[in-house]
């Protein structure tokens, strides 16, 4: 029960902190623009050269072209293949991919073996034995999880060697660096020992219905968890919790960095939610104690804009 | 021993973090190996006794020495709270988010390292990389203002602080062009270049330190007096005038500039350098905007003739001071919309970047001349000859108009429409390389800053240029054109210090002089090759 106890755990502190970090992302004010082109939701005319609908004549009159198509058709290879990665840093490609992808596929394991559970506990007749879904079910969970695991495995070592060999990197690395990283290839070595005792991850599929059960099923506690088997689940719950912590939240942040700066191509249209927005920013009151500046923590950034600069004075 | 700089290094007592040596830099091709052999020549040590030089062999900013430890104790206490208010939305809506988002989620890999024509055309200084400056703010800032920094710091990477380090962080904000092809590298979408653009806001809103030419004789003169150069409004009407009869004697042509037009469809606002250092530029404008019967005007208020923002590259409270000026300028003058001159940086400012401060009868519709221009030269308004700009053409990509607005296709239509010999550089459009005078670097001239330019920051373009005409014979004229004023003064300088125009016979110039160059009704050419016109009546 103990290990069921440690996942919840950190799944909530996991669900916690990265709905904190994405409600401070929300929450904070609208900044000026500041994209850079290619912008990916423009008409895949555009997005070839890295167009945008400033190029029209009068551009404020057109319709807006947005597409949500050509956006997935850019996201899709780079969060899964790091094509960005592939192009301008091939070398670490070779590294980071297996890393990143080995990760990547560790989480669809594990949303497999949810869903292998889910559909025991609602007794599907799915699962019965031969049943083609459910022999599909097992083949992608083995599949997913080993070649999860043999990619993380690669990658991890991999990265160790290109930021201990390549003083670009290794000056920059500080302890966490290799702290988080050393986190993770630990939870891929454990995985990779338990599951070297257990090929099918059947301790795996028993883990994950416990999860879903409180270890309450009985099939949950067949087969019992091996040492490997433990500290993989101690390690991944570790991790799962930690990850939102640190710069590694880059996965999901990567969301607001894309749409929240280099493809915020929205322009201000009068009486829009933009423009109210900036109305609001317009009403804080900046304390800069330049003497240009003029800012006295009560005038507004309206009437500092409005006003001249201090030298003027 | 230890001989590779790291951030910590930023705070080590010295007299020159990083030199630069000639051999270090990317080798130049012939006719230029002269230049691979030549150092930059040594800042003037009775010039420079009582500033801070401890970075690099050059000087952008020019900060005084201070006095005593004292002075500098106070001077690291005044960074710190310019540092914490980077951090809060009263001071910094403008960028929190994009900051904030760069600052917590580098995963240092360097892919940005390779994409910093500064960096790479330095021999790859350690101060140059993209993520250095980055790297030395964010330590700082995790360790002197988050809550338990200074432990944190052993694990997240220490720094002291000093004020040789905060001048040396000032100076090295500096050393970047705010090109942003390093942002456009990263595979998570970390700005190095959005970073060195706040280390640069730091030190003029809180410090009051910023380079002369950016903020007294920039941002400063041209609210006080109506523009950057210094112009007062009755001299731009004075030179506009010049200008007139020029053109007419030039090109054969009658234009008329018209003036405060209330009601006119366009309020065309230049950069007023053009008037001044190109005002073929200007008077090429006039002449297709007449000749197309646009119905346009020039403003003859303080700052309604000069569109240049200089706040956009060091400070936010200069830049919406200029922003909203032009913008109501245009609002008293009722015009349908405001169209910008050939200058990147402030295609930038006035389009993008103000869009989210200007609001109500402020947000007037802002358009790219490149835009106008491609309109009226595709639409058949004018009579173009492209047989008289028989001569090759590259076209330099200004950052600001592309990689920051994706305005990339309406230059290139008018060229191919008007230049048969024109050939792209590589790389091009979005992925183009700076100019190496952006940011405020094609105007800083102070010490032998403009040696460091032309020799580090311009190197890549200079390369560029040189590789787009190798097929050409050295005896024939080659014409760069750069649509923005910025980009333009720094390809001129690069032409002048590698005596480009004698080896290689490199000319520069705008797009409009390309147009007018092509149109039929002109009986002169407006493009002369030094004494050469480029065609014959």
């Amino acid at each position: 029960m103990g290990l069921y106890v440690l996942t919840y755990v950190c799944a909530l502190v996991f669900v916690l902190a990265m709905g904190l970090r994405i409600r401070r992302q929300i929450a904070l004010p609208v900044h000026v623009r500041w994209e850079l082109y290619p912008v990916r939701h423009e008409t895949a005319e555009r997005v070839a050269y890295g167009g945008s609908y400033l190029e029209a004549l009068n551009w404020w009159e057109r319709p807006d072209e947005r597409s949500v198509w050509n956006e997935l058709k850019y996201m899709a290879p780079e969060i899964l293949l790091m094509r960005g990665l592939w192009k301008d840093n091939r070398r670490l490609w070779w590294v980071s991919f297996p890393f990143h992808f080995g990760l990547y596929l560790m989480t669809a394991t594990f949303g497999l073996l949810l869903l292998h559970a889910l559909l025991a506990l609602v007794g599907s007749q799915d699962l019965a034995e031969g049943h083609p879904l459910g022999r599909l079910l097992d083949v992608l969970i083995v599949l997913a999880g080993w070649t999860g695991l043999i990619l993380g495995n690669i990658g991890c070592l991999g990265l160790f060697h290109r930021r201990l060999a390549d003083p670009e990197l290794r000056d920059y690395a500080s302890f966490a660096d290799y702290l988080n990283l050393g986190f993770i290839f630990l939870f891929f070595l454990c995985a990779f020992a338990a599951g070297l005792g257990d090929p099918s991850l059947a301790g795996a599929r028993a883990y994950a219905l416990g999860l879903l059960t409180a270890g309450s099923a009985p099939a949950a506690s067949v087969p019992g968890p091996s040492a490997a088997g433990i500290a993989t689940v101690v390690m991944a719950s570790l991790l799962a919790a930690y990850i939102p912590l640190t710069h590694m939240s880059h996965m999901l942040m990567k969301y607001f960095f894309y749409h929240n700066v280099k493809w915020d191509d929205a322009p201000n249209r009068r009486g829009g939610k933009i423009e109210a927005a900036v109305r609001k920013n317009l009403g804080l009151r900046p304390t800069w104690q330049a003497w240009h500046v003029g800012a006295d923590g009560r005038k507004s950034w309206r009437e500092i804009a409005a006003s001249e600069p201090g030298e003027m004075k | 021993m230890r001989t590779r700089l790291a951030p910590t290094d930023i705070s080590r007592p010295s007299d020159c973090l990083s030199h630069i040596e000639a051999e270090d830099l990317a080798p130049l091709p012939p006719p230029y190996e002269d230049f691979n052999t030549t150092a930059i020549p040594p800042l003037k040590p009775e010039k420079v006794r009582h500033i801070e030089t401890s970075l690099d062999d050059t000087v952008a900013l020019g900060i005084p020495k201070p006095a005593s430890p004292e002075e500098e104790e106070a001077l690291v206490r005044q960074f710190l709270s310019g540092l914490k208010k980077l951090f809060e939305k009263e001071n910094n809506w403008t960028f929190l988010q994009p900051l904030l988002l760069s600052m917590e989620h580098c995963a240092k890999c360097q892919t940005c390292a390779d994409a910093c024509p500064v960096f790479e055309m330095s021999g790859r200084k350690e101060i140059y990389r993209p993520i250095f400056r980055a790297e030395v703010l964010r330590r700082i800032y995790k360790k002197y203002l988050r809550p338990g920094g200074k432990i944190t710091a052993k694990l997240t990477g220490d720094i002291d602080l000093n004020w040789t380090a905060i001048a040396r962080l000032a100076e090295l904000s500096y050393r970047c062009t705010l090109c942003r092809r390093c942002a456009a590298a990263c595979p998570i979408g970390v700005d190095n270049g959005l970073i060195a653009h706040e280390i640069r806001k730091l030190f003029s809103q809180e410090m009051g330190i910023a380079p002369k030419e950016l903020h007294e004789k920039g941002t400063v003169q041209h609210l006080q007096v109506g523009s950057s150069t210094g112009m007062k409004p009755p001299g731009a009407k004075d030179s506009l005038e010049f200008i007139q009869e020029e053109m007419e004697e030039i090109t054969g042509y009658k234009v008329d500039i018209p003036w405060d037009v209330e009601g006119a469809d366009i309020l065309l606002i230049h950069n007023a350098g053009e008037i001044l250092a190109w005002p073929d530029n200007v008077g090429a404008f006039a002449v297709i905007f007449q000749a197309a019967g646009v119905s346009w005007t020039l403003s003859s208020e303080a700052a309604g003739y000069d569109v240049v923002n200089y706040g956009l590259w060091y400070d936010d409270v200069q830049f919406s001071r200029v922003a909203v000026r032009h913008a109501d300028i245009a609002r008293r003058l009722k015009v349908k919309k405001i169209v910008i001159g050939e200058c990147g940086h402030a295609h930038k400012a006035l389009t993008v970047v103000a869009d989210r401060l200007l609001t109500g009868d402020l947000n007037i519709p802002r358009e790219s001349a490149l835009v106008t221009l491609a309109d009226i030269v595709l639409s058949g308004k004018l009579r173009l000859d492209p047989r008289r700009n028989d001569f090759p053409v590259t076209l330099h990509d200004p950052c600001n108009i592309v990689r920051s607005m994706g305005i990339v296709a309406p230059q290139r239509r008018i060229l191919k429409k008007i230049a048969p010999r024109f050939r792209e550089m590589t790389p091009h459009g979005v992925e183009n390389y700076c100019c190496g005078g952006g940011s405020g670097f094609a105007i800083m001239s102070g010490h032998n800053f403009v040696d460091w330019r032309n020799r580090v920051s311009s190197r890549k373009k200079f390369l560029q240029i040189l590789a787009a005409f190798a097929n050409e014979p050295a005896e024939v004229p080659k014409y760069v054109c750069a649509p923005c004023s910025n980009c333009k003064g720094a390809i001129r300088d690069l032409i002048r210090y590698y005596h480009a125009e004698e080896r290689s016979r490199l000319y520069y110039g705008g797009l409009v002089d390309l147009i007018v160059n092509a149109m039929a009704d002109m009986k002169k050419p407006i493009i002369r090759f030094g004494d050469e016109p480029s065609w014959k009546a």
